[in-house]
Formats: structure tokens, C-alpha cells, sequence
């Protein structure tokens, strides 16, 4: 009697996984490589979010090509070489594309492990120039370059009336990359002359040092290329010394918790560059993710940049709709030549045969009184 | 001369907390020979606790802000500490006996299992510390505007410090620590109970480290999960600075490695601040190997 009841189990055991086998074979897998631990956590935990949801309301729609999408999500940790670990793994799971990550060391630690694999990858924060001129043909971003961004901030800083311009970054790749490109057309520039030019420690917490030095220079407005934490308390630092000076920040300061970290007073009238947001868009595509945003999470959606991988995961999922196929030759055509002014949720979508994102993206934001993030007129 | 003090008195807030943080890695070397990588973490912990006692019980509205803050920070350091004994216990005790490359890599563990508690926890954003706690004053010593806070850091790091000393020098806890540093096995014979001093170094460390965790909260305002990864870096190379294992060098080195980083970040290039900081280091222990105030052991063999 106990031999057969092993028996009958074993078997529904394995019809059980059979079955599950089956329901495997039947969805669509899109990798998700965003950085679940590290410093960036809060940018991937994010982008997860953003990425499940979109899935959600595309499974509860009927799908894709009549099967359910499924996400593979797997952690970058914010860190190049398990970044690689990472798109080993991912390659081996039988995914139709993959979407990530943040930063762009990471993804460039990414690239050529998915490139091997003949596998489409659409990055949402990496804005390196370099990352797309690899020639790799199946590589697509949703952010804007960095050269792009610098052209902006010149003309931003031209049309403000400055004069005497500091510019600080933070040594990181990207961030260094914006300062030199800003001081290289800044110095093409006759009416506009740099001040002062210098980098500091992220995650120092103690600006004090760069504020009075930066302050002895006198510039009439200060250009920092780096990330929301360092911005948000050189705001802070610079009310607490009554320096009462213009900051101009660049897209890695778009965070709502910079005026967390600043607080109202000192955040009040921080200018920064960015892609606009989804809360500033009146297309019905950013109205409808905004509305299932917050019934799931009760919250707006963080940073830009996790909005960003929500564009990647509808420009995937909208060229395996129209091509009718996962193969990543054909839809990757499709995403270079035919995937035209697609509504996403930061705009209009398309992308050049680089895998770069066509059309000038960038907004100009102010910090208003009560702390929110004003877009201003073009 | 204006940047000058104000850049020294910076420095030294801020080597205050290097200091704190630092001695509860040269407590521990000493006796246990041990580098506890983990703490950085609790000090990261210590400054997590306090935000959350701050927010949740509104110490500094019932109390007033000076003694608020005060019992937090004592409440801070005896949870702190608490944890502290709890991790010697599951961590380091049972490798006692094994090899010290094993308590290390332990160690290392256990600064990823915090690290990722707290952001299982508090969440992966950056933490912000109520902004209104301390009136924001100035205070003017000799025509200089010097921020109350930064003098509050420093104040209640040298008074920490100097009660450590003191207790260390005139206890006979104290008495039975530094014996237990010296050595262990006639520590021992001579009637020392040998785990209850390590019992007592690990409530003591962990204790000054999540006081150091309150202290860049209420002077900076914002607290991260991975924060003390680079706090621990820099204490634990002011301890080396001072001597590893002895405890007035690291409160010299903290307060020195400061001062230097601040100096090296107002005359020379910010972009090289850190650099400036290990060359100094590096100049240092070529002269004097064992740091600042390190013992020249004689080794007989």
C-alpha cells in the first residue's frame, strides 16, 4: 500500500511539473537587470517596481502575442563585475530582451555579454557617449547622451544671463563627463567665462570646504554635474553659510528626496536639468501609469530613471507586438528603423541606428517654495 | 585666515567622530587581535536607531532639544551596544579557538548582513533627519562664526573620549582590559576573566560607534545604508594612523585625519583630498611602522 502511494505521488509530481513546464513555455520572458542592492538601490528597487507593473497591465490587457509576459529580474548591485554575473546569468534564461540597467559602467560591464547571446538590450540610465558607439546592433537606451545634456546646460546658463560660471562634478565617469563637456563649449563661449573648475568626494557629507572655495572664486552661478545626495546637502551647507547663490544641477539631481535632504528652505529655487517627468505629461500613455502607479503603490514614482525602464519595457514589448516574433534580429530592425514617435511615458519615443533616443529630451526644472519640481516654459 | 579656522574646527568635528568610530576598532584589535570589519555597520545602526527613536517617540519635543538629545543618544548607545555583545557572541566567540583569518571573514559577513538588514529595513533612500531639532545658531568665538552644532560634535566627543580614558586608566575593569591586552593567556592566570573583558569591549566599541552614528545624523541630516562603509574606512585608517590597538592613538589619529583631510581639501585640490589623506598616511607608517603612539614590541625569540 505504501509502495503505491509513493508511486501515485511521484506521478502527480511529475504531471505537476509537467504542467508548470508547460505554463513556462507559455509566457514571454523579459529580463530586468536593475541594481536591487548597492548604493543605487533605490534606482533599481524602483525600476522593478515600474517594470512588474507595466508587465501586470499588459498581462491583464491579453499579453503579447496571446502568451503572458513574464519578468526575470536579477541584481546588478550597482557593481560592474556583478553586472557580468548578471547578464551571464540572464542570457542563459531564455529571455526575448533585456531592460537596464542605471549606471554606465555597469551597463558597459553588461554589453557585450548580451551582444554574445544575440540578445536586445534597452539601458535606462546609462548616458555615457560611448555606450553606443560600439557599433552593436542589438544595444538601445532611453536616456539621452551626455554631450546632448551639455549642450543644453550652455544654452541654459546663456539664456539665464550668467557670466561667471563654477562647475563641480564628482570624479564619477558620468559626472566628469558633463563638467568636461559643459567646459569645453563654455570656453567657446566669449560672454561667459569658468570660474572655477574642481571635483568632490561623493558621500563625504562635508562640503564645506568646496562651498568656501568655490565662494572665494565668485561666480554667479554654480553647474554641478553629480547626483542628488551630494546636491542636496551642498544646498543645505550653502544656506547654513549664507551664500546666496544660483545652482544649476544636472539630470542625477531629479529626485524628490533632494529637497528631503536640502530641506524647503534651501531647495527653494535649485534649477536642475531633466527629462520631463510623467507627472508633467498630458499624454493619456502617462496618465494611465500614473493612475495604476500610485492604486498599487500608493506613492509617485521616483526618479526619472526608473520611468525611463518603463519606456525600454514598452518599446520591447511594442516592437514584439508588431514584428509577431521574439527573434531578436527582427525586432531589433524594428526598433532602429520602424519603431517611430511611440507614446511612452517620458514622451515620444524612437530610436536612431546607434540605439540612441532621437529628439531633444531635456526640460529645465525649478524648485519651488513648498519643494516640488516646477517645469519650466521652453 | 578666516578658511583656516573655519576649515580646523570642521576638521575637527569631524575627526571627533573618526575618533569615536576608530576607537572601537583599536579596542577590539587589542584584545582580540581582531579588526572588526562589522563596525562601521554599527554605526551605521546607531545612526538609523536614532532617527527612528527621534521621529517615533519625539524625545525632542517632550524633553527640550539639549536633554532629547541626550537621552536619545544614551538610548542609541545602549542598544547599540547590546547588538554589539550579540554579534561578538554569534560571530566571534565560537571561532575563539580557530584561526584569525576565519573571525576575519566572519567579520566581513557579518558587515554584509547588517548592511542589507538595515536596507531590508529603512529601505534603499536616503533617510533624512528631522531638519529643526537644534536652533540654527552661530556662535561667535574671536569674531569667528563657528556653527553651535559643530561645537556640540566636538564637545561631546572629547567628553566621551575622555570618560573612555579615564575609565580604562583608573577602573580596574579598565585595569583588566589593558592586562587582557597585553596578554590574554597571563591575563588569564592572573584571575582576569578573560570573556567578560571582551564582553566589556564589545559593549563599550559598539556603544561610542552608534553615538558617532547619531552625531553625523543631527550634523549632516542624512543617513544611508551604506554610510558606514566609508566612515569605517576612514576611522580604521585613523586607528592604524594612531597605533592600531592602543586607545589615546585613535582618538590622535581620528582627530588628526580630520584635520588633514580638511586642511588638504581648502589649500590644495578637492579632487585630491583622499589622496592627499594616504600619502600622509603612507609618510607616516614608513617613519613609524607601529603609528603614531603604537608600542614597539619586543618579540624574543
Amino acid at each position: 500500500m505504501i509502495g503505491k502511494s509513493v508511486k501515485s505521488m511521484v506521478l502527480t509530481f511529475l504531471v505537476l511539473t509537467f504542467m508548470c513546464g508547460l505554463g513556462w513555455a507559455g509566457t514571454i520572458k523579459i529580463g530586468l537587470m536593475c541594481p536591487l542592492t548597492g548604493s543605487w538601490a533605490s534606482e533599481g528597487q524602483d525600476m522593478e517596481q515600474i517594470v512588474e507593473l507595466l508587465a501586470e497591465d499588459l498581462n491583464a490587457q491579453g499579453g503579447l502575442l496571446g502568451k503572458d509576459v513574464e519578468i526575470v529580474v536579477s541584481d546588478d548591485g550597482g557593481d560592474p563585475r556583478t553586472a557580468a554575473l548578471s547578464a551571464q546569468r540572464l542570457s542563459t534564461m531564455g529571455i526575448a530582451g533585456v531592460i537596464g540597467t542605471y549606471g554606465s559602467s555597469v551597463t558597459e560591464a553588461s554589453q557585450n555579454i548580451f551582444d554574445d547571446f544575440g540578445i536586445i538590450q534597452i539601458a535606462n540610465g546609462s548616458t555615457a557617449i560611448r555606450l553606443t558607439n560600439k557599433g552593436l546592433e542589438k544595444f538601445f537606451r532611453t536616456c539621452p547622451r551626455d554631450d546632448e545634456q551639455g549642450k543644453v546646460a550652455v544654452k541654459t546658463i546663456d539664456n539665464m544671463g550668467f557670466k561667471r560660471v563654477a562647475i563641480l562634478h564628482d570624479n564619477t565617469t558620468y559626472a566628469k563627463g558633463l563638467a568636461e563637456e559643459a567646459k569645453k563649449l563654455l570656453a567657446d563661449n566669449d560672454h561667459i567665462d569658468v570660474v572655477f573648475y574642481d571635483a568632490m568626494t561623493p558621500k563625504e557629507q562635508d562640503y564645506n570646504a568646496i562651498l568656501m572655495k568655490m565662494k572665494a572664486a565668485k561666480p554667479d552661478m554654480v553647474f554641478f554635474t553629480g547626483y542628488y545626495p551630494e546636491a542636496g546637502l551642498m544646498l543645505r551647507q550653502k544656506m547654513e553659510m549664507n551664500w546666496n547663490v544660483p545652482f544649476l544641477g544636472g539630470d542625477a539631481t531629479n529626485n524628490p528626496q533632494l529637497v528631503e535632504i536640502a530641506g524647503k528652505d534651501a531647495a527653494k529655487d535649485f534649477y536642475f536639468l531633466s527629462p520631463p517627468v510623467p507627472q508633467d505629461l498630458d499624454t493619456p500613455e502617462a496618465a494611465n501609469f500614473l493612475k495604476s502607479y500610485k492604486k498599487k503603490y500608493n506613492a509617485e514614482p521616483g526618479s526619472v530613471w526608473a520611468v525611463l525602464s518603463g519606456d525600454g519595457f514598452l518599446a520591447l514589448t511594442t516592437a514584439i507586438k508588431n514584428t509577431k516574433s521574439t527573434d531578436p534580429d527582427k525586432v531589433a530592425a524594428y526598433l532602429h528603423t520602424k519603431l517611430k514617435d511611440m507614446p511612452g511615458l517620458t514622451g515620444k519615443i524612437s530610436f536612431d541606428n546607434q540605439g540612441d533616443r532621437v529628439g531633444d529630451l531635456y526640460r529645465l526644472y525649478r524648485v519651488d517654495a513648498n519643494g516640488a519640481f516646477v517645469l519650466q516654459p521652453k | 585666515m578666516e578658511l583656516f579656522f573655519q576649515q580646523l574646527t570642521n576638521g575637527l568635528a569631524v575627526g571627533g567622530i573618526y575618533a569615536l568610530i576608530a576607537l572601537g576598532y583599536t579596542m577590539v584589535y587589542g584584545v582580540m587581535k581582531l579588526i572588526n570589519f562589522a563596525h562601521g555597520d554599527l554605526f551605521t545602526i546607531g545612526a538609523y536607531l536614532g532617527l527612528t527613536l527621534l521621529t517615533a517617540m519625539g524625545l525632542t519635543e517632550t524633553l527640550g532639544p539639549v536633554i532629547g538629545i541626550l537621552v536619545l543618544a544614551v538610548m542609541v548607545m545602549g542598544l547599540v551596544a547590546i547588538i554589539g555583545v550579540i554579534l561578538e557572541r554569534v560571530a566571534y566567540k565560537p571561532l575563539r579557538g580557530a584561526d584569525r583569518l576565519a573571525a576575519v571573514v566572519s567579520a566581513l559577513g557579518a558587515s554584509i548582513f547588517f548592511q542589507n538588514a538595515v536596507m531590508l529595513i529603512y529601505g534603499a533612500r536616503f533617510r533624512v533627519y528631522p531638519h529643526d531639532i537644534l536652533p540654527k545658531v552661530a556662535v561667535s568665538i574671536l569674531g569667528l562664526e563657528i556653527p553651535l552644532i559643530r561645537i556640540i560634535i566636538l564637545a561631546t566627543s572629547l567628553l566621551l573620549m575622555g570618560a573612555l580614558y579615564f575609565f580604562v586608566q583608573k577602573t580596574k575593569t579598565g585595569t583588566a582590559i589593558r592586562a587582557a591586552a597585553i596578554d590574554q593567556g597571563a591575563a588569564k592566570l592572573m584571575g582576569i576573566n578573560v570573556n567578560r573583558v571582551i564582553s566589556i569591549v564589545f559593549l563599550i566599541g559598539p556603544a561610542l560607534g552608534g553615538a558617532a552614528g547619531v552625531m553625523v545624523g543631527m550634523y549632516y541630516g542624512q543617513v544611508n545604508f551604506t554610510m558606514g562603509w566609508m566612515y569605517g574606512l576612514k576611522a580604521f585608517i585613523a586607528a592604524i594612523l594612531g597605533g592600531i590597538g592602543n586607545i589615546p592613538g585613535a582618538m590622535l589619529g581620528g582627530l588628526l585625519l580630520g584635520v588633514i583631510e580638511a586642511m588638504g581639501a581648502a589649500y590644495l585640490s578637492i579632487a585630491w583630498k583622499d589622496a592627499i589623506a594616504f600619502v600622509v598616511l603612507i609618510l607616516i607608517l614608513i617613519v613609524r611602522p607601529t603609528g603614531l603612539l603604537g608600542e614597539r614590541v619586543a618579540e624574543k625569540v
